[in-house]
C-alpha cells in the first residue's frame, strides 16, 4: 500500500488514493501544524523563548538530531532501523576529537565519517549476510561501540582546544543562518534526492515495502542493505562531528538514547514503522518539534527527569497513531475495492 | 552418541556412513554449545586461577549471576511467544524505589508485595501496548522504559534511596551452607516454575504456538492476545523480584541501579539457545547462560580488565550468539 502511494502516479484510483492522499498531507502538516502550536504558545508562556538566541539554540539542537533522524528514515523505509547510532555518534565524536590532537580538522572530520560508515557497513552485514534480525545485531553493536566508547577514553573525557575552524562548524553564521541548520539542508537534499529519484531509494523503499516482491524483482537486497545501514553509519557521523563542535568536550557516555529520539522523529514526521516509503521532510519538522518543545521546557525549568516522561510519550502517541493510520488506510482501500 | 538415534532411511541414504555420524556431532555440540562453553571456561579458569576457584569468589559469581538470570527467565519465556521487553531496566529502577519507599515506612513484607504488584502492573502495561495498542513489541517498551525511568527519578529527585531493613539486606546478601545465596535459590525456585509453566502446562504450550505462528495460532482459536500480555506481566514480575533482591544487596535504590539489564536478559536468553524468531528455546538453557555471562564477567574482573570491556564482551557474545543459531539451522536444513 506504501508503495502505490510513494510512486505518485496512481491518482486515477479515485476514492481510496484520494483519502490515502489526504493522509499523506496530513502527515507531513499534521506535525508542522503541532510545531506552530507548540512554538505559539511556548512564546507566550515561556518567556526568552522567541529570543534570536534560543531559536538559534534550538535549530542547531534540532539539526543535530535531525542529520540521523533522516538516515534513521531511510532504513525505516527499508524495513529495518538501527539502534547503534547513540553509540556511533559517541565514537566518531571522539575519533574527531582526538585526531584533532595529531591532524588538521578537514582530515580529522574525514576519519570520522570514514568510522561512522565502517561501523555501519558492519551492521549492514551482520543483517544481510548473516540474516541477524536488524534488532538484535545493532542491539549488539550499541553494547560493542559504546564499550569500545568508553575503553579509548578511559573514561576520561576528551578536550577539542584551540580550533576555532572546527567550533564555527557550530558557532558559524552564514547570512546569520546557524552552520548546523545549512549542514542539515545540504544533507537533506542530497538524501531527498537519494530516496525520491535515484534507483537505489528505489529499491530501498521496495524492499521494506514488499520484500519478496524486491528479491522476485531482482533487487540485489544485500547490497543495498549494506549501502543502507554505511548510510545510517554516516549520518550518525556527521551528527557525532557536529555534537562535538558543540561541546568542544566529548566522552564515553554521549548520545545514550539517541536511538531513541531518531526513531521517535521518523515515526512523528510520517514514516510508517511497516517500511516501504520515508518522510524526510516529516522528520525535518519533527526534528524541530522536539527541540521546540525541550527548549520551553528548559526555560520554564521543568526538571530533566519530566523530559525522560515526555519523550517516552510522544513516542507511544505517535506509534499509536502510526498504527492507527495503518488501520485506516488497509480499511478504506479494503472498503473501496 | 549418534548411535543412540536412528535414522530414517531416506535420511541414511542421503548421508550414508561417517558424514552422518559427523553431522549429528556437530549438531549435538552446537545444540549443547553453551553448556559445554561453560565447563570448558570454568575448568580453564579453575585451573590456570586460584582466585577464581576460591569459595567466595564462587559465590560471588552465583549472586551475580541471579540478579540478570532471574530477569532472563521471565524474558526466555516472552521471547518464545514471540515478543520481548526493552522496559525492563526501567521496570527494575521503579519496583527498587518503590520498595525502598514503602520499606524506610517500616513494613517490610508490604513493600516486597508492593514491588511485586508494581512490577506485574507495568509487564501489564507493556503487554496492553504491545498487543491492543499494536505498537511493536521493541519500540513500545524502548518509549515506556523512558516513561518508566521518568517515573522513577520524578519520585525520587534523581536521588539515592537507603534501606535500613535488616531483613531485606539479609535476603540480597546472605548464603545458605557457606556458598549458596539466598538470591540464587531464589532463581533457582524462578526457573524451576518457569520451566513448569512452559513445559508441563495448556499456557506453556499455547505459548509456543504463539511465538512460532501467531497467525496459526489465531486461527486455531488461541487467546494469542491474552497469552503475549501474561509472558509480559510474568517478565514484570520476574524483573521485580530481581528488583527487591539488588535494592537488598545493595542496601538502596535508585532510578538508573539497572541500566543495560535489558541487553543482559536477552543476550543471557539468546546465548542460551531461546531463537529470537519465537517459538523455540528453553529454560535450562537461559539458566546455563546466566551462569556463563557471570563467569566471565567475573574472569575480566579478575584480569584486572576494566568494566567497559564488558559492554564490549555482551555485545559481541550476543551477535556471536544468534550467529551459533543461524549456523545451526545451516547444518540442519543445508547439506
Amino acid at each position: 500500500m506504501n508503495a502505490a502511494s510513494s510512486s505518485g502516479g496512481e491518482g486515477r484510483r479515485s476514492g481510496a488514493a484520494s483519502s490515502v492522499r489526504f493522509l499523506q498531507y496530513f502527515e507531513s502538516f499534521g506535525v508542522l501544524l503541532l510545531l506552530v502550536l507548540v512554538v505559539l504558545v511556548a512564546s507566550t508562556v515561556a518567556r526568552g523563548f522567541f529570543t534570536y538566541t534560543n531559536i538559534t539554540n534550538t535549530i542547531i539542537i534540532a539539526s543535530i538530531t535531525a542529520v540521523t533522524g533522516f538516515g534513521m528514515t531511510f532504513a525505516i523505509a527499508m524495513g529495518g532501523f538501527d539502534l547503534s547510532v547513540g553509540s556511533v555518534q559517541a565514537l566518531t565524536a571522539i575519533a574527531s576529537a582526538m585526531l584533532l590532537e595529531v591532524t588538521s580538522v578537514p582530515l580529522a572530520i574525514l576519519g570520522a565519517l570514514v568510522l561512522g560508515v565502517a561501523l555501519g557497513a558492519l551492521n549492514g552485514t551482520l543483517v544481510s549476510r548473516l540474516r541477524m534480525p536488524a534488532f538484535v545485531a545493532t542491539f549488539g553493536m550499541m553494547s560493542i561501540v559504546r564499550g569500545v566508547a568508553l575503553l579509548v577514553t578511559r573514561g576520561q573525557s576528551v578536550m577539542i582546544t584551540g580550533r576555532p575552524g572546527y567550533a564555527a562548524l557550530n558557532n558559524g553564521k552564514v547570512l546569520a543562518v546557524p552552520v548546523p541548520f545549512i549542514i542539515v539542508l545540504v544533507v537533506f537534499a542530497f538524501l531527498y534526492v537519494l530516496l525520491r529519484h535515484t534507483p537505489f531509494g528505489r529499491h530501498a523503499c521496495a524492499i521494506g515495502g514488499n520484500r519478496r516482491a524486491a528479491i522476485a524483482t531482482g533487487i540485489h537486497i544485500e547490497t543495498t542493505t549494506v549501502l543502507v545501514f554505511a548510510l545510517v553509519g554516516l549520518t550518525a557521523a556527521v551528527s557525532g562531528v557536529m555534537l562535538s563542535s558543540q561541546l568542544l568536550i566529548v566522552d564515553g557516555t554521549l548520545g545514550t538514547g539517541f536511538e531513541l529520539q531518531t526513531i521517535a522523529i521518523s515515526v512523528l514526521g510520517g514514516t510508517s514503522l511497516a517500511g516501504g516509503s520515508g518522510n524526510l521532510l516529516g522528520t525535518l519538522i519533527a526534528s524541530l518539534l522536539l527541540a521546540t518543545i525541550s527548549s520551553a521546557l528548559n526555560i520554564l525549568k521543568v526538571e530533566a527527569f519530566y523530559q525522560y516522561l515526555y519523550l517516552g510519550l510522544l513516542l507511544v502517541l505517535a506509534l499509536y497513531l502510526d498504527t492507527l493510520r495503518r488501520t485506516f488506510i488497509a480499511n478504506s482501500i479494503l472498503r473501496r475495492r | 552418541m549418534s548411535a543412540a538415534r536412528v535414522p530414517s532411511p531416506p535420511e541414511a541414504q542421503r548421508a550414508a556412513g561417517r558424514p552422518l555420524a559427523r553431522r549429528f556431532s556437530l549438531d549435538l555440540v552446537l545444540r549443547y554449545y553453551i553448556q559445554l562453553l561453560l565447563v570448558v571456561a570454568v575448568v580453564v579458569l579453575g585451573a590456570i586461577d586460584e582466585n577464581f576457584r576460591s569459595p567466595d569468589n564462587l559465590e560471588n559469581i552465583l549472586l551475580q549471576a541471579s540478579f540478570t538470570g532471574i530477569g532472563a527467565a521471565g524474558m526466555t519465556l516472552l521471547i518464545i511467544a514471540g515478543a520481548f521487553d526493552l522496559s525492563v531496566a526501567g521496570i527494575l529502577g521503579t519496583c527498587g524505589i518503590a520498595l525502598a519507599l514503602v520499606a524506610a515506612a517500616g513494613h517490610d513484607g508490604l513493600a516486597v508485595g508492593v514491588a511485586l504488584a508494581l512490577g506485574a502492573g507495568l509487564g501489564l502495561v507493556n503487554g496492553l501496548a504491545v498487543t491492543k495498542m499494536k505498537i511493536p513489541a521493541f519500540i513500545a517498551t524502548l518509549g515506556l522504559m523512558n516513561v518508566y525511568l521518568g517515573l522513577a527519578f520524578i519520585a525520587t529527585r534523581g536521588q539515592v534511596i537507603g534501606i535500613e531493613s535488616e531483613a531485606l539486606r539479609f535476603a540480597g546478601t546472605e548464603a545458605v551452607l557457606g556458598f549458596l545465596p539466598i538470591p540464587f535459590l531464589v532463581m533457582l525456585l524462578v526457573y524451576a516454575a518457569c520451566a513448569l509453566v512452559l513445559e508441563k502446562t495448556v499456557f506453556g504450550r499455547q505459548v509456543r504456538a504463539v511465538g512460532s505462528s501467531g497467525p496459526a495460532a489465531l486461527a486455531a482459536g488461541l487467546p494469542v492476545d491474552r497469552v503475549r500480555i501474561a509472558c509480559f506481566v510474568i517478565v514484570g514480575l520476574c524483573t521485580a523480584i530481581a528488583g527487591v533482591l539488588l535494592s537488598g544487596e545493595l542496601s538502596s535504590a535508585n532510578a538508573i541501579m539497572a541500566s543495560g539489564y535489558e541487553l543482559g536478559a536477552i543476550a543471557v536468553a539468546v546465548v542460551g539457545g531461546t531463537s529470537l524468531q519465537g517459538g523455540s528455546g528453553t529454560l535450562f538453557g537461559s539458566f546455563t547462560g546466566a551462569l556463563f555471562f557471570a563467569v566471565i564477567n567475573n574472569a575480566l574482573n579478575i584480569f584486572g580488565v576494566g568494566a567497559y570491556w564488558q559492554y564490549v564482551a555482551s555485545g559481541l557474545l550476543l551477535v556471536s550468539a544468534v550467529g551459533v543459531q543461524e549456523l545451526r539451522t545451516y547444518v540442519r536444513e543445508g547439506n
